[in-house]
């Protein structure tokens, strides 16, 4: 019956819309089913351990398999994960440059993926940070600014201890950095949120004028009031030794920061690493 | 780095927190989603849901009357399709959510929190959710109960051996260590132990019910609420005990997710003898083992009749 062989087509094989049709599909095995499991469970990775975390997939599942180049891998899963508005996107982190994967929703806009493991007045706890930040010059709020909306916020009574407590929990989940007592984004927050920032504070926002993307901390010309990202700023200006602003022609008054070089990172990478799983191990 | 632009008023998706204490979830607000032409959205070929819309026979000599309508219908049916498609996405994505903090789905959680209107169509959109689970993510829907219409996810990636699971990056290990020790209990006095022998276990351990412990949290609340409330264990009330106690046995996620003789297994390192040591626990344990074959080569022998049926 054609009802029942259309059924039975859909359990052995990828359902029909994922196949053809115009842009090629990426075929999904168990390394990256593994993968993106992996990914998921951590939230955000850096890129030397996305391709330690690759690796190690291909040896759970498929030793004999050449590992593929790491921006074919991720496009090649994007391509299956498009149809679920997904994605795994990269970014870098704001402060260094360094190269950094999340899984992210493309259609929502919403803290959808804290609100399993924080509670109402937590949330919005977060939301108040998240609109200090926004506000910010810096794209730092301190630790007292944010305590003192405790009373606006909604669901249970919240104490400032308690508050502290819950800003330490968003630290470990990765949606929040600390710096001596002041708090911004995460890279995390940055790519997960992004759309949802964009869209909810349109006028409080700040864009990159290199790479158009959601600025929170940044270094900004004082003359027009362009900003860029930190990384930005260290490519766009690499070897130049009179650094101009590119809207208005200006001297660019900062310190001009060194471009992220994975090769270095890597030789001081093995202590580091090991530090690291430790960490990980811990929560 | 590219911009993806996306119509305006977008669906919020949010997984309401759970029932207990201070938790109060935020419950949906689900906005039907615009269909202002993303480039997110591929075009469905008609044959995908073929098999349950009424596709008319195609119309040969067309007067443009009838082009139009027949246009209309096109455009609304695909209209139609790409919502579907995004409900189906957003019920993965909520699964997903939910199965992060191991907590059972229930069917109506779904329609509340995702499905809304779309309700006639729940079986066809948790089917192709559970089928997106499945090839994308190697999770298995799997149904608790046949009346219950209570949902957990089974991850059906081969489990790792010992050295890969180092390699794993971590995360989780232990509570999972902590659960363990209380399956291994449980098992070897006889497949129920009592909530005393368990606290008594634990306090030689050097945990106790309500002192925060630097790895646990609170053990009192990982155990009895959510080891419970994720179905790792059973707990109910011994029938006829007076004065009245409680047990603990395995939940039915604990005996999908881990065997009796790993269970055994690990048991048995822990006291640095082999398994065959307790031969009643072994017995039984082999017995599982033989259980769990039988039911793989079922399952597999039914996948292929239909590979090939098809």
């Amino acid at each position: 019956m054609e009802e029942g062989r259309a059924e039975r087509r859909r359990r052995t094989e990828a359902p029909s819309h994922m196949q053809g049709g115009t842009r090629r599909a990426g075929v999904m095995t168990d390394v990256h089913r593994r993968f993106l499991q992996l990914l998921m469970t951590h939230g955000v990775l850096e890129e030397w351990d996305v391709r330690r975390l690759q690796k190690h997939c291909y040896r759970v599942h498929d030793r004999t398999a050449a590992v593929e180049e790491l921006e074919d891998f991720i496009n090649n899963i994007n391509s299956v994960l498009e149809s679920l508005y997904i994605e795994i996107k990269k970014g870098a982190t704001e402060d260094d440059g360094r190269p950094v994967y999340a899984l992210v929703n493309l259609a929502t806009t919403s803290v959808s993926k804290m609100a399993s493991d924080f509670a109402e007045n937590e949330l919005d706890l977060f939301r108040k940070a998240l609109e200090l930040i926004i506000d910010s010059e810096t794209g730092f709020a301190s630790s007292t600014n944010i305590l003192n909306l405790v009373d606006q916020l909604k669901g249970k009574k919240m104490r400032k201890k308690e508050a502290e407590q819950v800003l330490q929990k968003f630290v470990q989940n990765k949606w929040l950095i600390e710096k001596e007592g002041e708090f911004t984004l995460h890279s995390r927050a940055i790519l997960e949120m992004e759309q949802y920032i964009r869209e909810t504070y349109p006028d409080a926002v700040k864009i990159c004028n290199i790479c158009h993307s959601l600025l929170i901390q940044g270094q900004s010309c004082e003359t027009c009031g362009i900003r860029m990202h930190l990384p930005c700023v260290a490519k766009y200006f690499q070897s130049n030794s009179e650094p101009r602003c590119p809207h208005c022609n200006d001297y660019w008054p900062h310190e001009i920061p060194e471009v992220f070089d994975p090769e270095k990172e890597r030789e001081a990478s093995t202590s580091k690493a090991n530090r690291k799983s430790l960490r990980s191990r811990q929560h | 780095m590219l911009q993806k632009p996306e119509s305006g008023a977008l669906p919020i998706l949010r997984a309401e927190g759970e029932k207990d204490g201070g938790r109060d979830g935020e419950t949906q607000a689900l906005a039907a989603s615009q269909e202002a032409a993303s480039p997110l959205l591929q075009e469905t070929p008609g044959e995908h849901l073929g098999a349950r819309r009424e596709e008319g026979p195609a119309e040969p000599a067309l007067a443009p009357r009838g082009a139009r309508t027949l246009a209309a219908k096109a455009s609304a049916r695909r209209r139609a399709y790409r919502r579907l498609d995004r409900t189906v996405a957003e019920l993965v994505q909520f699964l997903l959510v939910k199965d992060k903090k191991k907590s059972p789905i229930t069917r109506s959680e779904m329609v509340k929190y995702v499905i809304g209107d779309q309700k006639d169509l729940s079986p066809e959109i948790i089917a192709r959710a559970a089928e997106h689970l499945r090839h994308v993510f190697g999770f298995e829907l799997k149904q608790l109960g046949r009346k219950q219409h209570t949902y957990i996810l089974i991850n059906k990636l081969k489990p790792l051996e010992e050295e890969e699971e180092e390699e794993d990056l971590g995360g989780g290990g232990p509570r999972l260590g902590l659960l363990i020790m209380i399956l291994g209990l449980i098992y070897m006095k006889g497949n129920s132990a009592r909530e005393t022998q368990v606290w008594e276990m634990l306090r030689r351990l050097g945990v106790r019910p309500s002192k925060y412990h630097f790895l646990f949290g609170y053990p009192k609340r990982l155990i009895m609420e959510d080891f419970v409330q994720q179905r790792y264990l059973s707990y109910r009330q011994v029938p006829h005990s007076n004065p009245p106690e409680c047990e603990f046995s395995w939940g039915p996620r604990s005996n999908l997710e881990i065997s009796k003789m790993k269970v055994l297994g690990f048991v048995a390192k822990l006291h640095k003898k082999e398994p065959q040591h307790w031969p009643v626990q072994y017995r039984e344990a082999l017995a599982d083992e033989a259980d769990r074959a039988r039911a793989k080569a079922r399952a597999e022998a039914s996948m292929r009749a239909r590979a090939r049926g098809a």
